[in-house]
């Protein structure tokens, strides 16, 4: 989230699109609820009539996987009745900016852009480049009204997406979308604002970043990044995914969003150079530009004394990707099917279950030689061998089940996803022989370590070199247990030596005189301090952090996670002295656009932060922002010496409208669903998103796609519900939830169902050319066909919280599920599938 | 002639004895239920639990009792003559000091239309008690109409007794007689039942 | 046995069914505080689940789906007891101490007490208790160990949308009424402790638009059982009257004959 959960109340209009709240993150509705007693909107857009929907004020049926056609009409509707908030686009994002005269769009170019590579399935980014001055800098017009400038190549893109022709792709009906386009809209008023809340119907489709950049667009062209009530929030679905995102769970990604390295930088210079971005805007902040500190310190966190400036801090030690190599989930199991792999952990996580295309995740297991379940129960992973039409005598996986502590049996932090940070302690002591997963961890480290030290192998190093101080350590050096604040103080960092507070000079300013002998030095921190914050981080190794954004949740002056304190001055929920957000406990994060180029709040009423040009400072200077944490302490834009840009993430300081960083096209085209019951894009001549893999090895039979086929007329998307969670491992066992939901089911139509002659509650198959599962069906008023081009098209929805180890509740939806991924994160395609239905027995 | 003639034989006497214990065993253990004013009549059973179980065991005693006594004296008390309208009429005398003569055979219709009301309860009151018994197995509505009815016909049936108590002992001296040991008085018989008399004695009028 | 309630002093709960999202927190918290059994169940077609109060489901949620014109609305209503002011629960109630009303208002029964006669099951206006295994009174208690000790039931507890209030009754309403809601429950059976705030009329939440106790049970336990005691003591007196103005019919005073044994 850019901004909070409880943020969400001071909201004007909520836009509910590709979440379903009501039922998977019930909480947020209290302050849904909290904005609508104030007055808010609700907009529910959804394929299926949710719980969610029941409490929107304007609800909009859409087709799965249609939604940047949904959301680019609404840009487009935004731009023609001239609805965007001028000054926050010119100013903020790169509208502005010239693109290169050979750019050319899908609406030229068949549904591609320039650059496309067809054999590769990938587009060269140069292709979208921005024209430059002499010295570098992006040519701009601050007029918007050069035919290649970002917001005029934006007006032209999405003037294809014509409500008609949306309503035709999406099958929502005309007026709908033109209710849903004017409400959201009427939050471009500078004192107005507007959410939108995503989670898996967004991210889980071949085009799923893109889905969010649409949004990120609009938000941007009604102002509503960084203010109260605003911003792009993503409802993470578990507790602590944000945290383990945070802390580096993804394949590409260390601790702290740095990139893994990839193994032809050679070195931390080679790494730095590739992922420092440089800019010479004087008024862009740049944080990225920091990278080294956050490098060079997480290296002295996690092999301490053993990395040193001579072995380069032990960036050789790192583990690395092949160049254009992807570990992502749908990689892992592609390789281990093809017998790439020989072990695999499955961590808390039910893949067996959880995976798209399962039968492929099932029969890519039998693969292994040895697996390590890891989980409260016993499920369809841990149990594979023994499954539906599993040959146990023939499966050679040796699986290993080890019983893991549940939250409440362990003491830690969780990160919501609003990014707070919140420490928990621990409640009961763990069942039986169930242990927390950083004593299974440290446990393994330690025979891992006395193995590589006694037999040696490939690089040892780097799992001997690693510091492991999470404890009382015994005479022999073992330590007994996990210290799980030894952890959280590793990963906030410290200072290893002493550091000196030397201001850093702005190109052309004096040093100031030295001070009088005698003067004690202005120290950052002394040797065995914990670190204050990421600012105080050293590229040199006299500073080490496990994860720079998480740097200052637990410092000198206490575990800030652990706080409790209730005061909110400001009235907008920010509570700054509960839990500690990353980064530096901002609330809400690019809030110095929330304010004009002076400081100024564009929302008097519900202002963030503002600048005080009076404040007086500790080194005597006046001016300071008030507030939340702002973005930085330098003074606003329209101080040409000292300010800085609001969106300090990125190199130049405004946000990106169009983004060539992106691998599908620098903007948001509507392609269809891998699956889709379309002939045709409707859009386009280009039917799928052109820079996704495509999974198809004649000695894969899993990997099967089947769109426009008669055997599967239907549109199917998979979805949670309240009353289980995930693959329902924890809640298929906790009898109370599955009184609540005791079966697999399938929500159908009243008109499918009468097409069909089944009757609610009958049993029916459901098929996708990979697989078939059998559900009860539910016909009901909440889905309704869709008419799309010309023709009706039914969708259908199913939960995939099910499985076969609980009896009688029926297996995985995601059985039916297809192997494809988007373009950019390689996230499943599970939310838009083709399917067929029928009656059982 | 003898001073005795016999008006109701072991087995009816037995009969009607099981039906008066079942009667009153019901009383006492519906009086708790009937109103919490009578709460204490539960501790003569055990509680409530208890009083509730004896309260269905001697209700289906009393049902099938009561009604099988009605039927062996169906053909008595069914059957009204001119005799017993003139005795209706007249309110069988008792309104009056005065000495009464009506031609009434083995039973006065007062009788006859207490057996019959007595049938005619125990059946409802058997039947509405069936549905209380267990109330989660039929229409609300039926239970809800069964509690009312079985409380009316308990409150109807309790007066009847009263009054055929009444009159069985104190009300008409001799009358227990029958009861307890079979035998009536002849000139009890002549007294209240000439026309009956007369059947068994074979005298003339 | 008189079941009098002090209206001021009344805690209750205020269900404003506009903000239910169908969770069911309220439903599994029950669950948890009462330490009740989960029920096998089946789904039937609906994600309503179980179908219908049981022993060991104090409090549910019925999903209600309608579908007019292409408009479609789906609302949730919290079903459990109602804790009427005027309890017909209380009122059947042959065993004292086994369904009472608390300081609070609350109806709460005491299954030590309950002597299993299911009266209650006929006497409530909504049909919300059942028996257990063991053949007592299950039902919402409105966890009056928890309100005794000045907490709030673990339904509005747990409920995240508060759509579940609690707290003093008459302050519920008054905010609901300022508030210009739908009230059901305001003033029938004196007030039902659980009110509502509805969206529509009380039928199409499956709730009687007139919720009263059954006229046959009001007959039965407000005319008929005073009366038949009347009637009993009546029918006495009548007969002593009888003996003492009228007098027996004795045999003998036709017959002079002085032979009387059983007198």
């Amino acid at each position: 989230m850019t901004n909070h959960w409880i943020d969400v109340k001071n909201a004007d209009v909520i836009l509910i699109m590709g979440a379903n709240p009501a039922e998977n993150h019930p909480i947020s509705f209290r302050w849904i609820m909290k904005a609508k007693d104030a007055g808010a909107k609700v907009i529910v857009v959804d394929p299926r009539f949710t719980r969610s929907a029941s409490k929107a004020d304007l609800y909009a049926p859409l087709r799965s996987g249609t939604d940047i056609a949904f959301l680019g009409g609404m840009i487009n509707y935004i731009l023609q009745n001239k609805l965007h908030f001028e000054e926050y686009v010119k100013n903020y994002t790169n509208a502005a900016y010239l693109v290169n005269a050979d750019f050319k769009m899908p609406g030229d170019l068949n549904g591609l852009f320039s650059g496309y590579d067809p054999k590769k399935r990938s587009y060269d980014p140069k292709a979208w480049s921005f024209q430059k001055n002499a010295d570098e800098s992006v040519k701009k017009d601050p007029t918007l009204q050069d035919p290649q400038c970002v917001f005029q190549l934006m007006k032209k893109h999405y003037s294809r997406y014509t409500p008609e022709l949306v309503s035709r792709i999406t099958g929502t009906p005309k007026d709908k979308l033109l209710e849903v386009y004017k409400l959201y809209s009427s939050t471009g008023k500078p004192d107005k604002a507007g959410t939108e809340l995503y989670a898996m119907g967004w991210t889980q489709h071949t085009v799923g970043t893109q889905n969010i950049r649409t949004m990120s667009i609009i938000q941007l062209l009604l102002g509503n990044v960084g203010i109260a009530g605003g911003g792009i929030n993503a409802l993470r679905g578990e507790g602590n995914v944000q945290g383990s995102t945070d802390h580096g769970l993804l394949f590409h990604i260390l601790p702290g969003y740095l990139p893994v390295p990839s193994a032809d930088l050679k070195d931390t210079a080679a790494y730095i150079e590739k992922h420092t971005p440089k800019s010479k805007d004087p008024q862009s902040a740049n944080w990225w530009g920091n990278r080294n500190k956050y490098l060079v310190s997480y290296l002295k966190a996690i092999y301490g004394a053993k990395a040193t400036r001579e072995n380069d801090y032990g960036y050789n030690w790192l583990p690395k990707l092949d160049p254009g190599m992807n570990g992502s989930w749908l990689m892992i199991f592609d390789n281990m099917i093809k017998g790439k792999l020989k072990g695999f952990f499955a961590w808390g996580q039910n893949p067996a279950c959880s995976g798209t295309n399962t039968t492929k995740v099932r029969n890519a297991l039998a693969k292994l030689e040895w697996m390590v379940a890891v989980n409260l129960f016993d499920n369809e992973t841990a149990s594979f061998w023994k499954g539906p039409g599993v040959d146990s005598a023939s499966v050679k996986t040796e699986v290993f089940l080890l019983p893991a502590a549940a939250s409440f049996e362990k003491e830690g932090s969780i990160s919501n996803s609003g990014r707070w940070a919140q420490w928990r302690y621990k409640a009961v002591n763990p069942l039986g022989q169930s242990r927390a997963d950083a004593e299974i961890i440290h446990d393994l480290y330690q025979k891992l370590k006395e193995l590589y030290s006694k037999e040696g192998g490939a690089l040892p190093e780097q799992l001997t070199n690693l510091t492991w101080n999470y404890g009382f350590k015994r005479a022999d050096g073992s330590i007994r247990s996990v210290d799980i604040h030894a952890v959280a103080k590793e990963i906030n960092g410290y200072f290893l030596e002493d550091v000196e507070d030397i201001p850093k000079l702005k190109p052309g300013e004096k040093a100031p005189p030295p001070p009088p002998p005698g003067t004690p030095k202005k120290m950052l921190g002394k040797k065995g301090e914990l670190a204050g914050g990421f600012a105080q981080l050293q590229a040199d190794g006299r500073t080490s952090c496990g994860n720079w954004i998480y740097c200052q949740s637990y410092n000198e002056k206490g575990n800030m996670m652990a706080r409790r304190g209730k005061k909110d001055p400001t009235g907008l929920g920010m509570f700054s002295e509960w839990s500690w957000c990353w980064p530096v406990n901002r609330r809400i994060i690019y809030n110095r656009a929330s304010c004009d180029v002076n400081g100024k709040p564009f929302n008097l009423k519900k202002a963030v932060v503002y600048w005080n040009p009076n404040a007086p400072l500790p080194n005597g200077k006046t001016g300071a922002w008030i507030g939340d944490v702002p973005d930085g302490p330098w003074p606003p834009m329209a101080d040409e010496k000292e300010g800085k840009k609001p969106f300090i993430m990125r190199a130049d300081g405004v946000a990106a409208i169009f983004a060539p960083g992106m691998k599908d096209g620098p903007f948001p085209e509507h392609y269809e669903p891998m699956e889709s019951p379309l002939p045709d894009n409707l859009m386009s001549k280009q039917m799928n998103n052109p820079a996704v893999k495509i999974f198809k090895d004649a000695n894969v039979k899993e990997d099967v796609l089947a769109s426009n086929d008669a055997r599967f007329p239907y549109v199917a998307s998979t979805y949670r519900v309240t009353e289980h969670w995930q693959t329902g491992v924890m809640t298929r066992n906790t009898p109370w939830l599955l009184e609540l939901q005791p079966r697999q089911f399938c929500e159908i139509s009243l008109e499918l169902a009468r097409e069909k002659g089944i009757n609610n509650g009958d049993t029916v198959e459901i098929s996708s050319v990979r697989g078939k599962i059998e559900a009860v069906a539910m016909v009901t008023p909440r889905f309704k066909p869709f008419k799309i081009g010309d023709k009706i098209v039914h969708e259908v929805g199913m939960p995939w919280c099910f499985g076969w180890h609980t009896p009688g509740v029926g297996d995985a939806a995601n059985l039916l599920t297809p192997t494809a991924g988007d373009a950019n994160t390689m996230i499943p395609e599970t939310k838009a599938f083709m399917v067929g239905i029928a009656r059982k027995g | 002639m003898s001073n005795y003639i016999e008006r109701f034989n072991t087995s009816e006497r037995v009969l009607h004895w099981i039906v008066t214990a079942s009667f009153f065993t019901l009383l006492l253990t519906g009086l708790g239920l009937y109103s919490t004013l009578f709460n204490g009549y539960f501790t003569l059973f055990g509680g409530g639990r208890n009083a509730i179980l004896i309260h269905k065991i001697s209700g289906i005693i009393f049902f099938l009792s009561s009604l099988y006594m009605f039927f062996n004296h169906q053909k008595d008390v069914t059957g009204f003559d001119q005799d017993d309208k003139q005795w209706i009429a007249e309110r069988g005398g008792y309104l009056s000091r005065n000495a009464s003569h009506f031609n009434i055979g083995k039973y006065n219709p007062g009788q006859k239309l207490f057996a019959i009301f007595i049938a005619a309860a125990t059946l409802l009151l058997g039947v509405t008690g069936l549905f209380i018994w267990a109330p989660t197995m039929f229409p609300r509505w039926i239970v809800q109409l069964s509690l009312m009815t079985h409380g009316l016909m308990f409150v109807c049936s309790i007066m009847f007794v009263v009054v055929h108590v009444y009159l069985a002992t104190i009300g008409n001296p001799g009358t227990i007689e029958a009861m307890l040991y079979g035998d009536v008085r002849s000139l009890w018989a002549r007294k209240h039942h000439p026309k009956w008399y007369r059947e068994v004695t074979g005298e003339k009028p | 046995m008189a079941d009098t309630i002090n209206q001021a002093a009344r805690k209750g709960i205020l269900v404003d069914t506009a903000r239910c999202i169908g969770c069911r927190s309220c439903q599994v918290a029950c669950k948890q505080w009462n330490k009740l059994d989960a029920d096998k169940t089946v789904n039937q077609g609906t994600f309503e689940n179980p179908r219908d109060l049981t022993p060991a489901l104090y409090n549910r949620i019925r999903f209600i789906e309608t579908d007019s014109s292409g408009e479609v609305t789906w609302r949730f209503l919290n079903d459990r007891c109602m804790h009427c002011g005027d309890a017909g629960c209380i009122k059947v109630c042959p065993s004292p101490g086994a369904l009472y009303r608390t300081k609070d208002g609350i109806v709460a029964y005491n299954k030590e007490k309950c002597i299993s006669c299911k009266y209650c099951v006929s006497a409530c206006p909504f049909n919300i208790p059942r028996y257990d295994k063991d053949d007592k009174i299950s039902k919402c208690n409105l966890c009056l160990e928890r309100v005794s000790g000045g907490m709030t039931p673990a339904c509005a507890k747990a409920c995240p949308t508060e759509t579940i209030k609690f707290g003093n009754r008459s302050q519920l309403i008054a905010k609901a009424t300022a508030a210009k809601k739908t009230l059901y429950g305001e003033n029938d059976l004196l007030g039902l402790g659980v009110a509502y705030a509805l969206e529509g009329p009380p039928e199409q939440y499956g709730l009687p638009a007139k919720p009263g106790i059954p006229s046959s049970i009001f007959l039965w336990k407000d005319v008929i059982k005073p009366l038949g005691i009347l009637g009993f003591w009546g029918s006495i007196g009548a007969m002593l009257l009888h003996y003492v103005t009228i007098g027996p019919k004795k045999v003998d005073d036709d017959l002079n004959v002085k032979e009387d044994r059983h007198e």
